[in-house]
């Protein structure tokens, strides 16, 4: 483990570490744009400049390995005027168009430029013209001005999602990054390129336009659109969810995250929610608060299950934390009902898995799910539910509905072939907007949380990861749990909806309006 | 006076067969070579004092030291991708005498365990391709290329590689990226090439000249190479000198001697009425001397150094009191901006800036503080890139601009040029 003096700090590194990596450690600034951590060394923008004592002439910090008594400092004049130039050499034929640029917030140009560069421009000559709004693929889009020619992405396309379909074509200050012909950028994790991009040069789709960054407020959780579980970070406001970009975590997903986990967040927005609680006595819906729904569900159905304990199933999808597969199984099992039932679209490809981040089992909580059924008489499967359903061996039944619908291709034909149950209770996250007719004469959909609104634990294929609350998006949804406990004739207390949960024992949430 | 070592038998046309070489002595010194000790060639070349003869000088023996000792097959590469502007001895080499560069290569590998080597040729030498293939055939039809080169046990294999004439392909780094396929960039060095080089295995890249000069190390013995040159700039050097003298040419002098000699004597002089302004003594990329400078300096590695500039390629360009040096600047500009590949920021852009100024100068759109801007992008190129290129185009821009000032400041000025008294877009209209 070498030690070396940075900036007259020593720190020690891992062996084989760069310089620039010790600089990260010790959470020193150092400017730069081609070096990533995910990636190889390009060693191209010239900026992560040092002095290193005895050598011949400034050095690259990324591809320097840190060695035993190693002096280094980025603090010299010598250096800060070469890396003001570096900037330079970056900005001269930038079109900086900030005020029209999807990246301006969070553009490693304006930020380095604040940093270390803060000179007058003196570039009066004509810029180079490159083309603009290229369509790379389905959801990238390049502005090959404002391009850097860091060649992230193109080390990205060779080296990680290793599809190779970007390249650097032509040379000098003629260079742009393109797709060979025929070969869109349309792979499986194309907008990380977007998210390694410093500049406003790739931008996605989804998100371009839509919303000013310094108007998003960001919280990291952990995806829920496989049972990987990759570490993100979701970007919200008062409306809502706008994206959703990768956190590092080298346990489970590196630096990166797929396309597909990118678009969960669509699912979790109130314009595909269930918004309130809806019964249906066989004639009429009607709407109601989630809280009064489980009021009227205690009062009419708590001592029938009971009673009855054998003729109620229970049917969960992985989409629910392990906390509330715990409180739920727990209520059920006090009741006397043993028939738990896994419904699971996806289960026929749930070994499958890309190598990298994307696995067949589109639920992030398969496993905390069937080790929580462990415990108690384990899970059956859907059909057996339905065909219990169909031939009255179950009068109710008990739906954990999924979250993401988009991975549950028998969303309907399941709620229709359900709803045949004499009671039918649904709890789901999603919107119902198909489910006009329910074959049940006491039917109830109760508004669930999504997992940006509540705290615990998935059990993923890589590791068991907490998340804690983002924001509130529907105002009376539930978790299961919270449900559980109005089911049972319990109370639970409802918070101001801003404030974050701390724990989910200390499930207080949502508007001082009083106990329920 | 010429001493012709390499370039004895250059004016042969039989030189350039098989037959002909081996009846001057062809292939005997390999034959001689293939019964040493190869450490024991590496040690003469080191001992010889032969420096790489491409442009950087580098000591060809300490290079060949480079490689470690792990097993891994080599690769010897010889560069005959002869970029530089200026330069054209190796060319003259490829089509006088390519069995002396196949000799020379032979001996070279056998020095360093190499049993595949590469010529990479430049794709515009289409006359160099075909003699340099057709001596491999005939090198190979006579076992002196394939298993068991002599009978001495050594085996070898050599193939000619056409470049697509990119500048940069002609350092050595992007010459292994190009020759490996990919786009002709360079690679960032640590790792060097001797450690991980060509399909990442041990490589030497050396110039033309560089490897034919090991053949006459291996006759004449160190001793008899250090005859001609100076203690620390040894042997015989091949020259192109190029521009306004009399008699532009290549010319083989011992290094060491005056460089008023070589353009005054060997070359001709200047023309009729014409007076020396300036001479860019190693190619376009290396600082220019003025005409006093040029006539007092000597052809040697070190004297050219304590003026601030390189021996390089040896490309001798001759300027003359009928230049303009603001035009001058202006073609080796756009040179520059047209070959920098584009990688490293400060070359990419700053290739291209230093064009437009000098350009806009040429324009009659410039300011005077337009000089210091040249300097200032010119300072911040140098040295802080992976190749040399950003230095090759930054270091004409300080030296013409340091030694020949008073022009720039007269075009600005003026609108015209103080030597041709007309604007570039009178000339080039």
């Amino acid at each position: 483990m070498p030690k070396l003096t940075i900036n007259g700090t020593e720190v020690e590194v891992k062996e084989g570490a760069t310089v620039i990596e010790a600089f990260k450690q010790m959470n020193e600034d150092i400017a730069h744009y081609c070096w990533h951590p995910g990636l190889s060394i390009a060693g191209v923008c010239r900026l992560c400049m040092i002095d290193v004592e005895g050598a011949r002439g400034p050095q690259i910090a990324c591809n320097t390995v840190a060695k035993e008594g190693m002096v280094v400092t980025n603090q010299s004049e010598q250096i800060k005027d070469i890396v003001k130039w570096g900037m330079d050499f970056h900005l001269i034929n930038h079109p900086l168009d900030c005020p029209i640029c999807d990246q301006a917030g969070e553009c490693g140009l304006q930020e380095q430029y604040m940093k270390f560069g803060q000179y007058d421009p003196e570039m009066d000559q004509p810029k180079v013209k490159k083309r603009k709004v290229v369509d790379l693929g389905e959801k990238v889009v390049l502005d090959s001005e404002r391009c850097i020619l860091c060649s992230r992405c193109v080390r990205f396309t060779d080296e990680v999602s290793k599809t190779k379909e970007l390249g650097i074509f032509n040379r000098g200050d003629r260079s742009e990054v393109g797709t060979f012909a025929d070969k869109p950028l349309n792979n499986k994790y194309s907008l990380n390129t977007v998210d390694i991009c410093p500049v406003g040069a790739l931008t996605s789709k989804d998100f371009r336009f839509r919303q000013r960054v310094w108007y998003l407020k960001n919280d990291n959780t952990v995806c829920n659109g496989c049972s990987t579980g990759c570490n993100v970070k979701v970007y919200y406001n008062e409306e809502g969810l706008f994206r959703v970009t990768p956190e590092h975590n080298e346990e489970v997903n590196g630096y990166w995250m797929c396309d597909e986990g990118r678009d969960i967040y669509k699912f979790a927005n109130k314009n595909q929610r269930l918004l309130k609680a809806k019964k249906y006595d066989g004639s009429n819906w009607q709407e109601l608060t989630a809280g009064k729904a489980m009021q009227e569900l205690h009062h009419s159905l708590f001592d029938d299950v009971k009673t009855n304990c054998s003729k109620v199933g229970v049917v969960f999808t992985g989409q629910y934390t392990n906390e509330e597969y715990a409180d739920a199984m727990q209520t059920f099992k006090s009741l006397g009902v043993a028939s738990f039932f896994e419904w699971n679209d996806t289960a026929d490809k749930a070994g499958d898995f890309d190598d990298l981040l994307i696995r067949g089992d589109k639920n992030p909580n398969t496993k905390g799910l069937q080790d929580e059924a462990a415990n108690h008489s384990g899970l059956k499967k859907l059909e057996d539910a339905i065909n219990a359903v169909n031939s009255g061996q179950i009068d109710t039944i008990f739906v954990m509905a999924p979250e993401n619908i988009s991975v549950y291709p028998n969303y309907q034909s399941t709620y229709e072939a359900l709803s045949k149950a004499k009671n039918f209770i649904w709890f789901g996250a999603n919107k119902t907007d198909g489910f006009e007719k329910s074959n049940s004469q006491n039917t109830y959909l109760i508004p669930m949380k999504s997992y940006i609104e509540k705290t615990g634990t998935f059990s993923g294929a890589k590791a068991i990861q907490k998340f804690n609350y983002v924001t509130t998006i529907v105002a009376g949804a539930l978790t299961l749990s919270e449900a559980m406990t109005l089911f049972q004739g319990k109370e639970i207390e409802f918070e101001l909806r801003s404030k974050p949960m701390t724990s989910l024992k200390n499930n207080h949430f949502t508007l001082n309006r009083g106990k329920l | 006076m010429e001493t012709k070592i390499l370039s004895e038998h250059y004016d042969k046309p039989s030189f350039k067969t098989l037959k002909g070489y081996k009846e001057l002595s062809g292939y005997e010194d390999l034959a001689k070579a293939l019964k040493m000790d190869p450490k024991k060639i590496i040690e003469d070349v080191k001992a010889a004092g032969l420096r790489g003869r491409g442009g950087a000088g580098f000591p060809t023996g300490v290079k060949w030291g480079f490689l470690p000792d792990n097993g891994e097959p080599r690769y010897l590469l010889c560069n005959a991708d002869e970029g530089e502007p200026g330069t054209f001895k190796d060319r003259l080499m490829m089509e006088a005498a390519p069995h002396q560069l196949i000799e020379g290569m032979i001996i070279s590998a056998f020095a360093i365990g190499s049993k595949k080597s590469y010529i990479y040729i430049r794709g515009e030498y289409n006359s160099c391709i075909r003699s340099m293939t057709k001596a491999l055939e005939e090198a190979y039809a006579d076992g002196l290329l394939g298993k068991n080169i002599m009978g001495s046990g050594f085996d070898h294999d050599m193939d000619v590689y056409v470049g697509a004439g990119a500048y940069i392909c002609g350092e050595e780094t992007a010459m292994i990226s190009s020759l490996e396929g990919l786009k002709g960039q360079p690679k960032l060095k640590p790792p060097f090439p001797a450690i991980e080089g060509y399909l990442k295995k041990p490589t030497i890249v050396n110039n033309v000249e560089s490897l034919a000069a090991v053949k006459y190390i291996i006759r004449d013995g160190v001793e008899g190479y250090r005859k001609y040159g100076t203690e620390k700039s040894a042997g015989t050097k091949l020259f192109s000198v190029s521009g306004n003298v009399t008699k532009p040419g290549n010319y083989e002098i011992p290094l060491g001697m005056s460089m008023k000699e070589l353009i005054m004597d060997i070359a001709g002089g200047m023309k009729p009425g014409r007076k020396l302004k300036a001479v860019i003594p190693g190619g376009s990329s290396t600082p220019i001397l003025t005409a006093e400078e040029a006539l007092k300096v000597n052809m040697d590695y070190e004297s050219m150094a304590e003026l601030g500039t390189f021996l390089g390629s040896g490309a001798v360009i001759v300027i003359d009191d009928s230049n303009c040096m603001v035009d001058l600047l202006g073609v080796l500009m756009h040179f520059y901006h047209h070959e920098s590949c584009g990688q490293c920021t400060p070359c990419r852009e700053g290739t291209g800036w230093l064009n437009k100024l000098v350009h806009s100068i040429l324009k009659g759109e410039a300011k005077m503080k337009d000089l210091e801007l040249i300097n200032g992008i010119s300072n911040h190129m140098m040295g802080k890139t992976i190749c040399a290129l950003s230095d090759a185009a930054a270091m004409p821009a300080l030296s013409f601009l340091k030694k020949f000032r008073d022009e720039f400041e007269y075009y600005i000025k003026e609108g015209r040029s103080k030597v041709k008294g007309v604007s570039y877009a009178e000339v080039n209209h």
